[in-house]
């Protein structure tokens, strides 16, 4: 099928149509600028009932009782459901996968029973015929609970005196998995250097611009359910809704309209959406929920929450030998369904010191259960904490021998020609390039110039200091990383492709759009393909009655593996088009081509429009000679094959001045050189990798989910959980080394992941660079002004 | 997060908004909103009705009458800072309402809000006090005046009586020579201050005859420091001494932003800011 004379070199930017490679406006960004973008609040159907939930004020207690009748007599309250009502309709589930060893998760309903463990799990939920009036009617749902005692800190999880949360494990321990390659511990003693650090992550989230939304409208006469869900994987919410409301999997659609941000948010079974579904199928009418911004906070999934030990043995050479770390997280009650709240664990282990050669590698994780709001998955999981631990490590051994960071990095490195190869942890890797990377990095730092402004600083009584950090980013992810372990998410994606009567292209994919430009990307890659303009394409995504079956949008997998199955099906389409073509041209099909919508005769001579042709074969088939195969619509499927993951690396560095008065940290610059392959769209690939700085930037500097001695989050409004903001945020340069995969024809890696992976690293390396003329360090995400005054000893 | 029900009325007045505040006890003053709305909305209060006086002119006016700067209650923070008047007579406040919030939030929210609401945090309680602001109050009886310095009670607790209104405040003009400062510690720009400092110094032959410091994000109120100044007069600025005597002259409250130990050091590095500055 593959004629390769046929289909050009992508990105050649002598030819027309070649839109691969070029930052083509997007023009769904408008769409959202002037306010016209469709969010699921937007969705109004008749007789639509609005939900609020009743949520667990104590982070561990028992339920005595539950009176739902105040709230039932309240005006404008259809309804009042607890745990009795929804499980008759909605089953529960359990967080587990099979893949990575024993994972303990115990069951979790879809409301609380009998016991709640989250300060904000839902208990009950009020149906009314406005979101206010349900407001208030939840403040008359009176519910009498026994305080329990509150397993809340992760270090002390095991200790024999801690109050186990759930009885039948015996412990709260979740998950635990461990490393060795080679021998650590003979490594160590041959080390020239020892060098340990313990650091902490705090529990932080998403904050998504829009909030986690759903509406869920039973047809009972079709028993058909139809969800509209601002999610990142709409196959999978139709088999999981399908599975515990125990419907026929074809009839349910899942309908993702715009969707303001996800972040990997958005990719989890959270028990109120349920619920929300399940109060449809009791009520037989439309419902919806929305999470205000409280709830975000205390509901949305948490991420981070570790504290990892770490410990590095090097040569007098410089060569590291033995790499070794000790990673302890708290995920909150329940291992979330149904990716688990294993996967950022499982992550710390396989890429801690995965850009360095490293003979000797032990890596142990344990994961623990904690009455605070369930963790798991988010943007860059587990990324930042194993590019902190690996780059904090390099550094301090660098500086303990006395070498220059930069070049002990690059005799550690993984060279560039020796792929594939695997990680420290025994992943496999392949056409990765640190090395051209960090050249290129040094030379955009200019690093002798910032030692230099760095010496004039320290003499004014300023403290700078930088860093340079490398990285491999998880993307593509093969169906290793969830499907072989028993979930339901494909890792497979589809594109289905068409030429209508009017000339106009039409693509439809599995992949779904977050605000980040999914459709600009898979409109660039079929118009070059086909050798369209790109207005000439359009697209329709998230709606599971529409698109090809597939994945969805999340681990950097979208451009890679969705935009590879609209190429090939771009392909197809193309060869059928100049298959008639040839036949009404009366020509060699080796002598045409499609440009700017035209079937072209490379020998010049008439060539004939899309249009017409289209017209020809649906209005005036009878023109064709019989038994003309005049199918001007292919499908084509994409998934990662052979290897677990497509790795992409990076390399970043960042500038920072720390103010000893007042312990405030100021990032002076950011610079990043990302490798993701093939760029379809140079901008797009660039925000991508700003816009992870700025979510990294969150991570080290602001964000943290502060919880009180009880357990209630003290922090969950936009005032007092701190984000980044533009004010603060320094010009992030970004420069590329392209290293195609070679699993595609596309070549394209991901790019979502790199820059919050990365600058927590960056910053907390940079900001202990400044930090080593007064003896101290920082070891402790977020770095807040207070942490900096108590290493200086001023606080 | 949607509101309890509120009735809402739109004063035609000022005489029209004290007849509906007197006659109803769970009614509330809406200003610009900014801090009143999302209160509302988290379910926080529930007031019976919401007094609109954004249409009422007269409090929207900057005035410079009898050597005094008159600030109405309803002028945005936006409107001031872009007031030649006010920029010419206190040039600080400009640089201090630049640090409150952002745009949006100052294009609505209102110097008599802000003053009314008094969070202990907020940046023009402090500038008020400091300057000796007068503040006016309108109620059934006609018009009272209290001082700044009498006007702050305790957390968010202020002198109006539940049946008046802030209609202005009134800024002496004349300062007695005194030099401004104004500076104050953030995570991100525009967040409430860890701990925030306006201070003057009055000099005589450079030497300093009056210090004033009145400090914000420190304490349950604006908190002055009487012993700090009366050292300051005395003793060259001395780091440690500094955050001794401010630990005396004021009880450091912790927040979610800081730690009571982290507000006393800020406090005193902020001290040593102005003293550097001003002399």
């Amino acid at each position: 099928m593959d004629d390769l004379n046929q289909n050009p070199k992508l990105g050649a930017a002598d030819r027309p149509n070649s839109y691969i490679g070029r930052s083509v406006p997007r023009e769904r960004a408008k769409k959202l600028l002037e306010g016209k973008g469709k969010y699921v609040d937007d969705i109004l159907l008749p007789r639509m009932a609005h939900l609020s939930y009743v949520r667990s004020p104590f982070a561990h207690a028992k339920i005595k009782s539950i009176n739902t009748e105040n709230a039932k007599k309240y005006p404008g309250v259809l309804n009042v459901f607890t745990i009795d009502d929804i499980e008759k309709v909605c089953s529960p589930w359990q967080g587990v996968l099979g893949h990575l060893g024993e994972m303990r998760s115990p069951t979790q309903y879809p409301l609380a029973k009998d016991i709640v463990r989250w300060q904000g799990e839902p208990v009950a939920v009020v149906v009314a015929n406005k979101r206010a009036v349900a407001e208030d009617a939840s403040e008359l749902v009176e519910i009498d609970y026994e305080d329990l005692d509150a397993q809340l800190d992760m270090e002390t999880a095991m200790d024999k005196s801690t109050r186990v949360i759930h009885d039948d494990l015996g412990n709260n321990l979740f998950w635990t998995r461990t490393v060795n390659q080679g021998d650590v511990g003979e490594a160590f003693k041959q080390s020239h250097i020892v060098e340990e650090v313990t650091l902490d992550f705090a529990r932080h989230t998403g904050v998504t611009l829009e909030t986690r939304a759903i509406v869920a409208d039973w047809d009972s006469s079709e028993e058909k359910m139809t969800v509209y869900h601002n999610g990142q994987a709409p196959h999978m919410m139709q088999s999981i809704i399908a599975k515990h409301l125990n419907l026929s999997e074809g009839l349910v659609r899942i309908i993702s309209c715009d969707v303001g941000g996800s972040f990997g948010i958005k990719v989890h079974v959270y028990p109120d959406e349920m619920v929300t579904v399940a109060v449809s199928k009791l009520m037989k009418r439309p419902v919806k929920f929305v999470a205000d911004r409280l709830e975000s906070y205390s509901t949305d999934i948490h991420s981070r929450c570790h504290k990892i030990l770490g410990k590095i043995g090097v040569n007098d050479k410089g060569k590291i030998l033995a790499f070794e770390i000790d990673d302890l997280s708290g995920i909150g009650p329940f291992s979330v369904y149904p990716r688990t709240s294993a996967i950022e664990t499982n992550q710390v282990l396989n890429l801690s010191a995965a850009s360095y050669i490293i003979p000797n590698y032990k890596a142990k994780g344990t994961v623990v259960f904690q009455n605070k709001t369930p963790m798991c998955q988010y943007r860059a999981v587990g990324h930042p904490i194993a590019v902190a631990i690996t780059e904090a490590l390099v550094d301090k051994a660098a500086n303990a021998l006395g070498m220059d960071r930069y070049e002990f990095r690059k005799i550690n490195l993984i060279p560039d020609n020796s792929y594939p190869t695997k990680t420290p942890s025994g992943v496999p890797l392949e056409d990765l390039s640190h090395e051209a990377c960090i050249e290129k990095l040094e030379k955009m730092m200019n690093i002798s110039q910032l030692e230099k402004y760095k010496k004039e600083s320290l003499a004014k009584g300023k403290y700078k200091g930088f860093s340079i950090i490398n990285m491999v980013e998880v993307t593509n992810p093969s169906p290793a990383f969830y499907g072989v372990g028993g979930a339901p998410i494909s890792s497979q994606d589809g594109a289905s492709i068409r030429l209508e009567g009017s000339g106009a292209v039409h693509i439809s994919t599995s992949i779904t759009e977050q605000g980040q430009g999914t459709e600009a990307v898979m409109q660039q890659i079929a118009a070059d393909q086909l050798g369209v303009k790109i207005d000439t394409v359009r697209v329709t995504h998230g709606d599971t009655d529409a698109t090809p079956y597939g994945g969805g949008t999340w681990a950097s997998r979208g451009a890679g593996i969705g935009g590879e199955a609209v190429l090939k099906a771009s392909r197809k389409l193309k060869e059928n088009i100049l298959n008639i073509a040839a036949v009404i041209m009366q020509s060699e099909v080796n002598n045409l081509d499609v440009q700017n919508d035209q079937v072209i005769r490379k020998d010049g001579g008439e060539g004939i429009s899309l249009k017409d042709l289209a017209q020809i074969v649906y209005y005036r088939g009878h023109e064709l000679p019989p038994g003309t195969n005049a199918e001007l619509i292919a499908t084509a499927s994409f998934s990662i094959e052979g290897i677990p993951f497509v790795f992409t690396n990076s390399a970043m560095g960042c500038l920072v001045d720390v103010d000893v008065d007042t312990g405030l940290t100021k990032i002076e610059k950011f610079w990043a050189v990302e490798d993701c392959g093939t760029q379809i769209n140079p901008k797009l690939v660039e925000e991508q990798i700003r816009g992870g700085v700025v979510q990294g930037i969150g991570g080290a500097l602001y964000e943290e989910c502060i919880y009180d001695e009880m357990g209630n989050l003290t922090n969950g409004n936009m005032a007092d959980y701190l984000v980044p903001m533009a004010y603060e945020m320094p010009d992030i340069i970004v420069d590329h080394v392209t290293t195609n995969s070679g699993r595609s024809i596309l070549g394209a890696k991901g790019a979502g992941e790199a820059g919050t992976g990365g600058a927590p690293g960056a910053i907390m390396n940079a900001i202990n660079d400044a930090l080593i003329p007064l003896n101290t360090e920082v070891t402790s995400q977020p770095i807040t002004p207070e942490k900096v005054l108590k290493a200086l000893g001023k606080i | 997060m949607k509101s309890p029900a509120f009735s809402y009325y739109q004063a035609k007045d000022l005489a029209d908004a004290i007849n509906i505040k007197k006659s109803d006890d769970d009614a509330v003053i809406l200003a610009g909103g900014q801090s009143l709305l999302p209160t509302l909305n988290m379910r926080l209060s529930s007031p019976s009705v919401l007094i609109d006086i954004g249409s009422i002119n007269e409090l929207k006016k900057i005035k410079v009458e009898d050597s005094y700067l008159i600030m109405g209650a309803m002028c945005s923070h936006s409107q001031i800072m872009n007031n030649k008047e006010v920029n010419e007579k206190f040039p600080i406040l400009n640089k201090l309402l630049a640090q409150v919030a952002h745009p949006a939030i100052r294009n609505k929210g209102t110097h008599g809000g802000s003053i009314a609401y008094g969070d202990p945090a907020a940046e023009l309680p402090a500038f008020a006090v400091l300057v000796n602001a007068e503040i006016i109050l309108s109620g059934p009886d006609g018009e009272r005046t209290v001082s700044a310095k009498e006007f702050y009670k305790g957390l968010f607790e202020t002198a109006i009586n539940s049946d008046e209104i802030l209609t202005s405040v009134k800024y002496p003009i004349n300062q007695n020579g005194m030099k401004l400062f104004f500076d104050e510690v953030t995570r991100r720009h525009g967040d409430y201050a860890m701990a925030g400092l306006v201070g003057s110094i009055k000099q005589n032959n450079k030497i300093n005859e009056e210090i004033n410091l009145v400090f914000f994000g420190t304490g349950d109120r604006p908190n002055e420091a009487p012993k700090t100044c009366e050292y300051l007069l005395k003793n060259e600025y001395n780091y440690s001494d500094i955050k001794d005597t401010l630990k005396n002259d004021i009880d450091f409250a912790s927040d979610i932003s800081s730690s009571s130990d982290m507000k006393a050091h800020l406090s005193a590095i902020l001290v040593g800011r102005m003293m550097k500055e001003l002399n």
